[in-house]
């Protein structure tokens, strides 16, 4: 059995960012198995599978096609010697049909016509072939996300894929989705195609993949049959160090309302109803966890509350107080600390240094502000202060925060919003985008605050991050809270199926029997 | 380590893109038929040099040797000022460019990239040029003086001293007004701050031209202009003043305006570096997310950020008018000093300090190349050198990733990835 895959001595070196994103890779894929590609943020997984698929070319370094080599420098190469890439953004045409997506290039177009029936003639029958049911008629921009990802893998297979890539494919799916998704990968193997799945979520590894590579650092660690592993074993090879993977915490013991959310409405950037009469209490003590699907409401829900978007409906009370007018100074005066969605923009100034990141929620105040100038030695303090309770990179001390990592950056942020011990904590996906290490560093911050006395209310796409810290959960979907459950009544069944308005996956499996 | 590297590497572009700017334009002396070399010589000689300064060298130390005895001395050249020295001169257009320069700055570092200075600059020059004349027309009236020379000394002296700050801090609102338009306007409705200073610009310079030509015109002369200021609103130069025996100044009107824009810049600098004002505007520029979701009143930082440089420019207009023109003539309003001054800013990179060298660099070269038309080179040759040293500085990125290409090829990769190592390793964590 030839192999089908093999990648020798890949090199990357990235000018404009300065990193060696590739070093000396040695990568191999078999007929018939599901792959696993497995690192951390930045680890190199996606410049690898580009380089595979002709969108960035290395340095050095040789790949061989079922063991002959070939010359892989644009994307049609790779579908030649096929090769399927499904990317993290998907690339489809929105106002497209799914069947005109999936045929785009390779139309049954005699005479220059399209022909529309047999288009979607072909691509059910496609469909069929594989298990994957999508209605050839519907525009991209009407379906799901879960579906948009069914129509990238059916493009690859229309276009013959051996080698199908799948980068992060299950970050934006619900959980009955990734389920769907696992079958068809599973499905994909046993028809004798290899399905390289690049992710950074463990529990999928030891679930779908026969084998997986893992990469740290631009360099592989490590290449093993996924049996002879274990989930702690993979985190440990992807960190470089011993990590532990749960959080471990006592029963909240919740005391006093703290944030009380009545019929919110807020709209969105384009004046739509976003929020639509959204209600929650949070108590002293307690982690509220807001479950849902992205693009459901909880960016407007945090914002509104946080002050940075108008509140056009309902109430919003932080111990006892409307925060409905106020501006976001007001807010954190009541006792508001908000770690935003997006640390790059929201979160920080990329652009200065810790020291003027650390002092954005109090520069004008005693001690780091006297008769309306700043006080460097103070603010200095403060931030080598925070620095080093949060374990932050003493190099980041005086420099540009730009350098920093992920991890690095989101601690900055986080000593920044806990100093002067807040009564509420938002919390919106605290973790994205970070690593394993930091993760944990994130979390055990957060339990440990929530048992000092604080309300955290927690927002993430991340199902398992919710299921970890949260002690009730609250699903969000459409602009409203659809349900607030105990802990001891929550499942992730039960939450997939309230994130995807619950009654969505029936329809599918209705779609799916009309089908066949 | 890295950062005294990141340091050169800052300094070095400027003075690489200046190079390489006189460098290409030097092929373009050379198409014109003159040496390259020669032309800068006297390119840089007319703009910077002393009298008889004929190579580079005599921009530092001079030797000059009397015809009489035949005896070589040397002297400090930006001080030599024996028959007249150009420095002066390139100092007095200088000023107003720092000024305006200043002003670009400021809203700059708001994150508006507003280039209104030269409508504020207009503006305030009109309302100087104005009350220049009618503000001390008033008082004599008042005081009952009719023949303004024999007013009291007394008198003359009050006015002296107070008229000018008047007329100045009048310009500066007068410019602060009408930059808050454009930051309102932005605030307000979103309005983008580039289009609409544009389109200010215009509309001051129509109306500027008007008031010219109608109610503010003094005779029937060919070219409109204003009636003369008054000798007490005067801003006098120097060597009308007092230094009047000094050659160095070469008849350049250069006065109290350098002081003040000296002192603007300190004030400028202490603002916006040292003040929680000046932060909440830092904050604001490098992202405005960040700034809201911090809790900075970011429409505030911007509409004050504004104001400021309205006034910066209203002062530039102003003082062009008190202390060098005295008189506002037809076609003032198309000097573009004022975005002259946003090009200063944008070489300078923001930084009130190299805004002199570079309000100083732009003016000789200007000086030089006009001096040089007497010449048999094209008058042109200065602003074409200014023009490609803009368009090189532009281009820092290219130079950046060259300097990173051949670091590479030096030190080898493992050298600067090491350098940029950034992991999380994070020891024991431990969170008190
Ligand atoms: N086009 C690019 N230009 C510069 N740097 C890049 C580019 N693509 C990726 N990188 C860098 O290469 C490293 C690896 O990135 P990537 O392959 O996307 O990691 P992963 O997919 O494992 O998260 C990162 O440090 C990233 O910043
Ligand atoms: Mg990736």
């Amino acid at each position: 059995m030839t192999t089908a895959i093999e990648m020798r001595n890949i090199r990357k070196y990235f000018a404009s960012s300065s990193t060696l994103a590739l070093d000396q890779v040695n990568f191999e894929v078999q007929p018939g198995e599901v792959h696993a590609l497995v690192g951390e943020n930045g680890a190199g997984k996606t410049t690898l599978m580009n380089v595979l698929y002709g969108l960035v070319s290395p340095d050095e370094g040789e790949i061989l096609v079922q063991g002959k080599p070939v010359q892989i420098s644009h994307p049609d190469h790779a579908i030649q010697q096929g090769i399927g890439m499904v990317h993290q953004h998907f690339k489809l045409v929105p106002s497209f049909t799914i069947a005109e997506n999936i045929m785009l290039g390779v139309e049954p177009n005699q005479f220059g016509v399209l022909n529309s029936s047999t288009e979607a003639e072909a691509v059910r029958k496609l469909a069929a072939d594989y298990g994957l049911p999508v209605d050839p008629n519907k525009r991209i921009q009407d379906v799901s996300v879960g579906i948009q990802q069914r129509v990238e893998i059916l493009k690859s297979l229309q276009r013959d894929a051996r080698v199908l890539i799948l980068d992060e494919p299950t970050a934006v799916l619900t959980p009955q989705e990734v389920r769907e998704l696992y079958v068809v990968i599973r499905r994909l193997a046993e028809s004798g195609r290899s399905v390289i799945l690049i992710t950074h979520k463990l529990l999928e590894v030891k679930e779908v993949a026969d084998r997986l590579t893992v990469m740290r650092r631009g360099k592989v660690v490590g290449t093993d049959d996924v049996a002879n592993v274990s989930v702690r074993d993979i985190a440990n090879m992807m960190v470089g160090r011993q990590v532990i993977l749960t959080v471990p915490r006592t029963p909240a013991e919740p005391g006093e309302t703290v944030l009380e959310v009545e019929n919110l409405l807020v709209a969105d950037n384009k004046g739509l109803p976003a929020v639509m009469g959204a209600s929650l209490q949070l108590r002293k003590g307690e982690i509220l966890g807001i479950a849902g699907i992205s693009g459901n409401g909880q960016t407007e829900l945090v914002e509104a509350i946080a002050g940075t978007r108008p509140i056009d409906g309902g109430d919003v009370r932080l111990l006892g107080e409307s925060l409905v007018g106020k501006t976001v100074r007001q807010r954190r005066d009541v006792g508001m600390a908000h770690i935003p969605e997006d640390r790059m923009t929201s979160g920080l100034n990329m652009t200065t240094t810790l020291d003027e990141n650390v002092v954005v929620t109090s520069y004008d105040r005693e001690p780091y502000s006297k008769g309306g100038y700043l006080q460097f030695d103070a603010i200095r303090q403060l931030a080598q202060q925070i620095a080093k309770t949060f374990h932050i990179k003493s190099a980041a001390a005086g420099g540009n925060v730009r350098t920093l990592s992920g991890g690095n950056l989101q601690k900055i942020v986080l000593g920044r919003e806990l100093e002067g011990d807040p009564a509420l904590i938002i919390a919106n996906q605290p973790t994205r985008g970070v690593d394993v290490g930091s993760i944990e560093f994130v979390h055990k911050t957060l339990v440990d605050v929530r048992d000092h006395g604080a309300a955290i209310l927690l927002i993430s796409v991340e199902l398992d991050e919710i299921l970890a810290l949260s002690d009730r959960v609250a699903v969000m979907y459409e602009g409203r809270i659809v349900a607030t459950l105990d802990m001891d009544e929550v499942n992730e069944e039960k939450l997939g199926l309230l994130m995807a308005g619950s009654s969505l996956p029936q329809d599918d499996a209705l779609a799916y029997e009309e089908m066949n | 380590m890295k950062r005294l590297q990141d340091m050169i590497e800052t300094l070095s572009i400027p003075v690489f893109a200046t190079l390489l700017g006189l460098l290409v334009g030097s092929i373009f002396v050379w198409l014109a038929g003159v040496q390259p070399l020669q032309t800068y010589t006297s390119l840089f000689c007319e703009g910077f040099g002393p009298t008889g300064c004929d190579s580079l060298t005599d921009l530092i130390v001079v030797d000059i040797t009397d015809e009489d005895t035949g005896e070589t001395t040397y002297h400090f050249a930006p001080t030599y000022g024996e028959k007249g020295h150009p420095l002066g001169l390139a100092l007095e257009r200088a000023t107003p460019l720092i000024l305006a320069a200043l002003s670009a700055t400021v809203a700059f570092k708001a994150g508006m990239f507003s280039i209104g200075m030269d409508g504020q600059f207009a503006l305030g020059a009109l309302v100087a040029a104005f009350l220049g004349y009618w503000l001390p027309q008033q008082i004599y009236g008042l005081a009952g003086v009719v023949d303004p020379d024999e007013a009291s000394e007394a008198l003359q002296l009050v006015m002296r001293l107070s008229i000018p700050a008047i007329i100045i801090s009048l310009a500066a609102a007068a410019g602060a007004f009408y930059s808050w338009i454009a930051g309102y306007l932005k605030v307000k409705l979103n309005v983008n701050e580039l289009i609409s200073t544009i389109i200010l610009n215009a509309i001051a310079v129509q109306f500027v031209t008007f008031m010219l030509n109608g109610p503010l015109r003094a005779d029937m002369n060919n070219v409109a202009r204003t009636e003369r200021i008054d000798d007490t609103a005067w801003l006098m130069p120097f060597n009308r003043a007092f230094l009047n025996d000094v050659d160095w100044f070469n008849g350049a009107r250069l006065g109290i305006g350098i002081f003040i824009a000296l002192v603007a810049a300190i004030l400028l600098w202490v603002y916006i570096w040292r003040t929680t004002s000046g932060y909440e505007q830092r904050m604001t520029q490098g992202s405005s997310l960040f700034a809201r979701f911090g809790g900075i009143p970011t429409d505030r930082a911007i509409i004050r950020a504004m104001l400021i440089s309205g006034a910066l420019s209203g002062i530039a207009g102003a003082i062009q008018i008190l202390g060098v023109e005295r008189r506002m003539v037809d076609g003032f309003v198309l000097s573009g000093t004022g975005f002259d001054g946003v090009l200063v800013a944008v070489l300078a990179r923001e930084s009130v300090v190299a805004i002199f060298f570079v309000a100083v660099l732009y003016s000789g070269l200007q000086l030089g190349a006009i001096n040089l038309q007497f010449g048999n080179i094209p008058r042109q040759l200065g602003g074409m050198i200014i023009a490609l040293i803009i368009l090189f500085t532009s281009m820092e990125d290219y130079f950046r990733s060259l300097i990173t290409r051949f670091r590479l090829r030096v030190f080898g990769v493992d050298q600067i990835v090491n350098d940029d190592d950034n992991s999380d390793g994070t020891e024991e964590v431990q969170h008190a």
